[in-house]
């Protein structure tokens, strides 16, 4: 049976909630949002290492004033 | 990329970058507009440029990477498992495609995020420059530890290969060979291109560059020029001796090379100490003749030094500069190797300091003792090989000490470290309590000693006696005897070089010589000092052995000694001895023994008579007086009064005995109705005391000296005396004679005994002679009467008259015992004094008398009883012998008596005693 979306959904739930964990693991100091939007964009095929790079640099442009970002939005 | 994903693509970065970008508080909203725009800019074309990754997508290797990284990071596996975990649920996921693609961008997120302080102002030249640039970034940052600077190719050389553990001293290290590892990855797959390959020749060139160490000061080869000066114990620039017991190491060098420096050390500071040791000069000879042996010793370890003095400076002189550390590695000497080359030399040095540490305070035979024990029991060979070097040479003082103690009886030692010491006067007399042992026994027994704490353990106890005596023996012979000339020709001939080592010959040496020097003292004792004559002589003379001679001279001196003491003469005392020598057996002795013979006063007190005072004398000279002690001789003299007095009473109550017998035949006879009776007790008892005085001298003369002569004469002759078996056969005889003779035994006080009973005796004795005069006065008086009678029968007168009569009848008639009240009439006639008693009060006297020697007689007998008593009960089978003998027909009843008491109920048999002999039975 082709899974239903809320099995789907369920499923990226926990991806995401897997993915976390390894990025907590490797101290990458993304929160789940953050994550989450990353995952769609690789899987819209981004360059992965070009998106770490770019994540890289503008943490190292704007560094956080706090540990959480807030966005502020435009 | 399609439209829709572009759109999704944008929406999806647009989302993202407004979570990243942080919102500064404050801020106006156009600098923030303008920021995101910005961002926006660049993501996006940063994400077009990028294309597609270049990295083939493996999902485990990625893995792989981010597990070694975790393990790396951390130092724990745990996250790795944890990792671990979640990969595998991960991959059992479906919804996710781009699995990679994730992985991947995550690590790179996170190894950015560990080395976000280091990019710094870097522009992105690709991941490998990245990864370059990681490098030489921690090496800075550890710059200041100085602990991991050393990481010379030797060292690693040395540790890798030994497998010695290496100090945790850089991070650094451990990444390399960690890194290696996705390097050699990196090179197993082939289309690896670009930067990670190109990791390789970075990571390749930058591996020695990479060791950036700095150059430890100070470096390995100053310390390997510096090294045989301080094995040597000298301070050197880089190693200073701050005191004769500490090293200083220079503080900047690292813990392997401090350690190694320790070790090094060792045999430098052992050496300082020894060779300060070696250069005192304490100690006697054995302890000189130690610290020579010793220096051999450091001299042979010198020579190591300077052979690795040697093949430092060859080895300094290849060192090529070029090389990190001067390629000191491929020169062959590091300071690794000069430890190794060094170890067998440490160990004998630190033996070496054992023994000086244990040696001090120690001499002489100790420092023997200490050095063989180390040969002996120390289970380590090589420690047992190198002190049995030591000892040969060590021992070499003593064996010359004891080879002149063996055959000259001479000590050598200037330092006292000869278990035989040279006591000197003062320690003499103080031992003896005023120099009582006077002469030549003090130089036997006293002069040498043995010392048993200085018998080193080399020679065993028995062996040290022997030297002992041998020693000893040619001192006396030398100096005691005057035999010098012998001792001389016979260490000439005889003396040989004792070794160590050589313990079969030794105690061959030590044997002859033993047997000779005894041979010759006991031979020049017998010969030249006539010994055995002289204890002949003194056991004729002094011991009463030559009765002839004694009997004479008892003869002649008899009536003198009867006077009182402070009458004797000297001369004439001398006088009586020449003649009684000349007419005895005596004077077919050796002038020498008769020279010696003399007769002495003892001193007086008030009161006595010539008998109390008299003795013989034998003088004794040295050396024989090394046997006959002075203390012995005081011993002869006790025996000789003694046996003297009883000879005495028996010349006593013998020239009675002759008397009562030849007048019984003629004085006696005649009066025998009035004194008759008493005449017989009187024979009787002195029969009973001649009886027992025969048999006390019997026993003392025959049973008791000459049994212990006999003795004697067996430990003298046999053929393995030696002066020392002598002497204490000479004190043994002399004892048994004391105790045996009734001298000298401490519970029961014969002598007292003895000499009450000779009192007794001899004052028994004068009853009997009293008795004797009475009865000769009776005699006499009874002549005249008879005279007178006739005389008076011839003139025609009455032969009697009244006077006469009563007179008489006192003296005539027969007087039975009790009948002698009779009034006493003053006898015109014999106006005699009182006393007299061939005078008128014969009644007083002739009851006295009976009274008297009644008295005596029970008093004799209760003492006897008493004596037995004793007698029987002593312990030595000889003594009851005598008791028995005395008592052979059970006559008296033998009484053992309670020291308090001091009289038991008499004998009750004294009537039979008047008819006791042949008698027997109670």
């Amino acid at each position: 049976m082709p899974p239903t979306d809320a099995e789907k959904r369920q499923a990226a739930r926990e991806v995401i909630d897997i993915l976390q964990e390894i990025a907590t693991l490797l101290n990458t100091n993304l929160n789940r949002q953050q994550l989450s939007y990353c995952v769609s964009l690789i899987e819209n095929g981004v360059n992965p290492e070009a998106l770490a790079n770019v994540v890289r640099e503008l943490r190292a442009q704007y560094p956080q004033p706090s540990e959480e970002s807030e966005p502020d939005g435009k | 990329m399609s439209k829709s994903q572009e759109e999704r693509v944008e929406h999806a970065l647009t989302q993202l970058l407004e979570h990243i970008l942080p919102s500064y508080p404050g801020e106006d909203p156009a600098a923030a507009d303008e920021r995101f725009d910005d961002a926006f800019d660049f993501a996006f074309d940063s994400i077009n440029s990028a294309g597609a990754p270049l990295i083939a997508s493996n999902v485990n290797h990625v893995s792989d990477l981010i597990k070694h990284k975790l393990v790396r990071d951390n130092g724990s596996p745990e996250r790795a498992l944890r990792f671990g975990n979640l990969y595998s649920k991960l991959l059992s996921q479906p919804v996710l495609n781009q699995k990679w693609a994730m992985l991947h961008f995550l690590y790179k997120l996170s190894e950015s995020t560990t080395g976000q302080d280091h990019s710094g102002s870097r522009t992105i030249q690709g991941i490998g420059v990245q990864n370059q640039t990681q490098l030489p970034g921690t090496p800075p940052k550890r710059q200041d530890e100085q602990q991991e600077q050393m990481r010379s190719p030797v060292f690693n050389e040395a540790f890798s290969n030994s497998g010695l553990l290496k100090l945790p001293v850089s991070s650094e290290s451990p990444k390399q060979p960690l890194r290696h590892i996705p390097s050699d990855r990196t090179e197993r797959k082939k289309d690896r291109k670009g930067v990670d390959t190109s990791k390789d020749p970075v990571e390749d060139e930058s591996s020695p560059s990479e060791r950036k160490y700095l150059p430890m000061k100070p470096s390995e080869p100053n310390l390997l020029r510096d090294l045989p000066f301080t094995l040597q114990g000298l301070s050197a620039s880089t190693l200073v001796f701050s005191s004769s017991k500490t090293l200083e190491i220079p503080p900047t060098l690292p813990i392997p090379l401090v350690s190694l420096l320790h070790t090094l050390a060792e045999p430098s500071l052992l050496y300082r100490g020894l060779s300060e040791f070696v250069e005192s000069s304490e100690g006697g000879l054995v302890g000189q003749s130690f610290r020579s042996a010793l220096s051999k010793e450091l001299r042979a370890y010198l020579g190591l030094v300077a052979t690795l003095e040697g093949e430092i400076k060859r080895a300094l002189a290849m060192l090529d500069e070029s090389q990190p550390y001067q390629g000191i590695g491929k020169a062959g000497v590091t300071l690794k190797r000069c430890v190794i080359w060094t170890r067998e030399a440490t160990m004998g040095l630190r033996l070496m300091s054992v023994m000086v540490e244990q040696s001090k305070g120690k001499k002489g035979g100790q420092l023997i003792s200490l050095i063989h024990s180390f040969s002996l029991t120390h289970g380590d060979p090589y420690v047992r090989t190198f002190a049995e070097r030591l000892l040969s040479h060590v021992t070499r003082p003593f064996y010359e000490m004891l080879r002149q103690w063996i055959y000259d009886g001479e000590l050598a030692d200037p330092w006292l470290e000869f278990f035989v010491s040279e006591q000197s006067e003062e320690e003499i007399n103080d031992l003896n309590g005023d120099g009582r042992k006077g002469g030549a026994t003090s130089v036997w027994e006293d002069k040498y000693k043995l010392k048993d704490g200085m018998i080193p353990s080399i020679i065993t106890e028995e062996f040290a006696k022997k030297v002992f005596l041998i020693g000893k023996s040619l001192n006396f012979i030398r100096y005691g005897c005057g035999d010098a000339q012998w001792v001389e020709s016979y260490s000439k001939e005889a003396s040989k070089e004792l070794r160590y080592g050589d313990t079969a010959n030794l105690e061959h040496s030590i044997g002859e010589a033993y047997k000779t020097t005894m041979a010759r003292l006991i031979s020049l004792m017998a010969d030249k000092f006539k010994l055995f004559e002289h204890l002949q002589a003194l056991k004729k003379y002094i011991l009463l052995g030559a009765g002839d001679f004694i009997a004479v001279l008892m003869e002649s001196l008899s009536n003198n000694l009867d006077r009182p003491a402070n009458s004797q003469y000297r001369h004439t005392l001398t006088a009586q001895l020449e003649h009684a020598v000349r007419n005895s057996n005596a004077q077919y002795d050796s002038q020498d023994v008769l020279r010696r013979l003399d007769s002495r006063m003892l001193e007086l007190s008030h009161g006595e008579i010539g008998w109390d005072v008299f003795t013989l004398e034998y003088k004794i000279d040295a050396p024989v007086d090394v046997i006959v002690t002075p203390f012995g001789s005081k011993q002869y003299l006790k025996v000789f009064n003694f046996l003297w007095r009883v000879k005495r009473v028996e010349f006593a109550l013998g020239s009675t005995w002759r008397r009562c017998m030849t007048g019984a035949r003629s004085v006696l006879g005649t009066v025998s109705d009035k004194v008759g009776a008493d005449w017989k007790i009187a024979r009787c008892a002195v029969a009973e005391m001649i009886h027992f005085v025969n048999q006390l001298q019997y026993y003392i003369l025959f049973e008791v000296i000459e049994s212990s002569w006999n003795e004697l004469q067996e430990a003298m002759h046999r053929p393995e005396s030696t002066l020392d078996d002598l002497i204490q056969a000479h004190a043994r005889y002399l004892n048994s004679i004391t105790r045996k003779g009734l001298l000298g035994s401490q519970n029961t006080d014969f002598t007292g005994q003895l000499h009450e009973l000779l009192k007794v005796m001899l004052a028994y004795k004068d009853a009997v002679d009293g008795l004797y005069s009475f009865s000769v006065a009776e005699f006499t008086r009874r002549q005249e009467m008879s005279a007178k009678i006739e005389t008076r029968t011839a003139e025609g007168r009455w032969g009697v008259t009244e006077k006469d009569s009563l007179a008489d009848t006192d003296a005539s008639t027969p007087s039975l015992p009790g009948s002698k009240r009779r009034p006493r009439t003053k006898d015109a006639e014999s106006p005699f004094p009182l006393l007299q008693p061939a005078g008128g009060n014969e009644d007083d006297v002739l009851p006295a008398l009976r009274i008297r020697l009644k008295n005596l007689s029970v008093d004799f007998r209760a003492r006897v009883n008493v004596l037995l008593g004793d007698l029987y009960h002593q312990p030595d089978a000889d003594m009851r012998w005598l008791a028995m003998v005395m008592n052979f027909n059970d006559v008296y009843q033998p009484v053992r008596k309670k020291r308090r008491v001091p009289e038991k109920k008499p004998s009750r048999e004294t009537p039979r005693a008047v008819g006791a002999e042949g008698k027997t039975g109670k």
